[in-house]
């Protein structure tokens, strides 16, 4: 299970917890799509190589 | 039907994301893949958005749609006012996010 | 069709239009569980009651996260509507879910003012 988690703003305390929670003993990726210019290509490159993607608010 | 693994699905909830949609959706069909999308709730303002129509004609009839009741809910009129690029056939329920769900191999929320 | 286990994440207190998104997923035979996180709860009215009650008729579940579920949603027999759920349950829960959905907008850092805050 390959997992990949987007963020739309910073994450939170309940957010990171989340996310340590769902990575456990999986791969997992991230990405930030709260910078200035996002790389949207990379993101779906990433999105099709993960089974699973979660996006914070 | 089983999932087509070169859809993606956006499913979209939050009203400020529309540079998200738009820059998500055209990498996707950069890539060889087929961008599926639902607007849901207060999302459905982006439709104002003179890109919208853009998004829309790009997607095609089938891929893109909004929630006929959240358009109605944000005080629009769902049956004289349509969102530039949409049919009526558009203006659909949450049965369209079933759709995404099931059609799409891959799957996002903004 | 396959039936989907899809968590909807709720932070911010004009989001609970989630619930009702959940529930339209349920209509269409997945299984929906709807969170509100920390306390972000909406006014129960009796649409917004009825919607959670379904949501459990449909084998899913609305759930508090971080706060304690209201007595102002309670079924026929008066029993609370909303279960309780903690954060590490909850991601414990959501490692087995096929969709996980944060909807909408983050938790505001400001309060409300009074033209919104009912």
């Amino acid at each position: 299970m390959k997992i990949l988690q987007v963020y739309r703003s910073e994450p939170n305390n309940d957010v990171k917890t989340l996310v340590g929670i769902l990575n456990r003993d999986r791969e997992a990726d991230e990405f930030n799509l709260n910078v200035e210019n996002p790389d949207y290509d990379q993101l779906v490159t990433k999105i099709f190589a993960a089974d699973k993607t979660v996006c914070w608010w | 039907m089983s999932a087509d693994p070169n859809k993606l699905a956006i499913f979209v909830t939050s009203p400020q994301n529309m540079l998200h949609v738009i820059g998500l959706a055209n990498a996707a069909e950069k890539a060889g893949k087929k961008p599926m999308i639902f607007f849901t709730y207060k999302s459905i303002h982006l439709t104002k958005d003179p890109r919208f129509k853009v998004l829309a004609e790009k997607c095609g009839e089938e891929d893109i749609a909004i929630c006929a009741d959240s358009y109605t809910c944000e005080g629009y009129d769902a049956a004289a006012d349509i969102p530039a690029g949409l049919s009526g056939k558009q203006m659909r329920t949450q049965a369209f996010h079933g759709a995404l769900l099931d059609e799409c191999g891959k799957y996002i929320v903004l | 069709m396959e039936s989907l286990k899809v968590y909807i994440l709720v932070a911010n207190r004009m989001y609970n239009d989630g619930i009702r998104s959940g529930l339209g997923l349920a209509v269409e035979n997945h299984y929906a569980f709807p969170v509100i996180m920390n306390g972000e709860f909406p006014s129960f009215s009796t649409y917004m009651s009825e919607n959670i009650a379904w949501v459990k008729d449909m084998e899913g579940q609305v759930y508090s996260c971080g706060a304690v579920a209201p007595d102002t949603c309670v079924d026929e027999e008066g029993d609370k509507l909303i279960a309780e759920i903690s954060l590490q349950e909850l991601g414990e829960a959501m490692r087995d879910a096929d969709f996980i959905i944060p909807y909408g907008l983050p938790k505001q850092t400001n309060e409300p003012p009074p033209a919104c805050a009912e």
